[in-house]
């Protein structure tokens, strides 16, 4: 009897390519640490906003998502709020920044930074 | 023919106006100090020094707008311009300079620009505005003092 129940599962997070290669080139740098780390925090006039540093090690509720050879962590506080979404890294002139195209959130602040659920 | 001339906004408080001569005409090219209240310059920060003299060609300015939109009112707007106007504000330090409209100047006056560099984004931001009252988390926009 075959007991293995094959589930669908989905990463929380996919990264963009050019996340991608910036994370690779961020990690590079500073070898000591073994990925990102994504999390939430209520903040902003929109009641939440994300945070991203870096990390040593794996907590145990972290949700790991391991893509092209990178690795970001997502807090455990954050992972209903990030499910399905896509960082992408955007760079110009002036700026750059990691940003998450949430298909969870209801509604955000004109800068970007803030949103709610 | 006439020529009319444009008179200066009147928004612009009687007993800052002689301070506005003085330091347009004199003390541009002092490094930024302590910041008084009623200063009309626009501070650099080292940081945003540094970061403008590694993306900026030559004779390419930083222009700040003041806009209204954004979740508080206001928001501040950063663009790439090698072009003065003539009611343009140019601050210069160090070799790089930054631009701002007479009219955005009455809204951020005294106020610091700085380059952060976090590891989620490195962003042009306006610090310590005096004229703002409180603003969003994100420092790009903000409401006016009444």
């Amino acid at each position: 009897v075959n007991k293995r129940k094959l589930l669908p599962t989905r990463a929380a997070l996919t990264l963009t390519p050019t996340a991608v290669s910036k994370i690779r080139l961020l990690l590079q740098e500073k070898p000591e640490y073994i990925g990102l780390k994504v999390g939430v925090r209520t903040r902003g006039c929109n009641g939440l906003t994300y945070t991203l540093e870096y990390t040593m090690d794996k907590e145990k509720s972290d949700e790991e998502v391991l893509q092209d050879g990178v690795r970001v962590f997502i807090e455990k506080k954050a992972q209903l709020t990030l499910l399905g979404t896509e960082m992408d890294f955007v760079e110009s002139k002036l700026s750059s920044e990691f940003i998450f195209n949430n298909p969870n959130i209801k509604g955000t602040c004109g800068c970007g930074e803030s949103f709610n659920i | 023919r006439q020529e009319l001339y444009r008179l200066p906004e009147s928004s612009q408080p009687l007993f800052t106006a002689g301070q506005r001569f003085f330091s347009s005409a004199s003390v541009r090219k002092e490094m930024s100090g302590e910041s008084s209240p009623s200063d009309d310059k626009v501070h650099l920060t080292e940081s945003c020094v540094k970061r403008l003299s590694e993306i900026m060609e030559k004779g390419e300015y930083l222009r700040i707008q003041v806009e209204g939109g954004g979740c508080s009112g206001f928001q501040y707007k950063f663009s790439v311009d090698c072009n003065k106007n003539e009611e343009d504000r140019v601050f210069e330090q160090a070799g790089v300079g930054i631009i701002v409209d007479q009219e955005s100047l009455e809204f951020v006056k005294g106020s610091t620009v700085d380059f952060s560099q976090e590891l989620i984004r490195s962003t042009f931001q306006v610090l310590k505005n005096p004229q703002a009252d409180h603003g969003c988390s994100c420092g790009s926009s903000f409401s006016v003092k009444l």
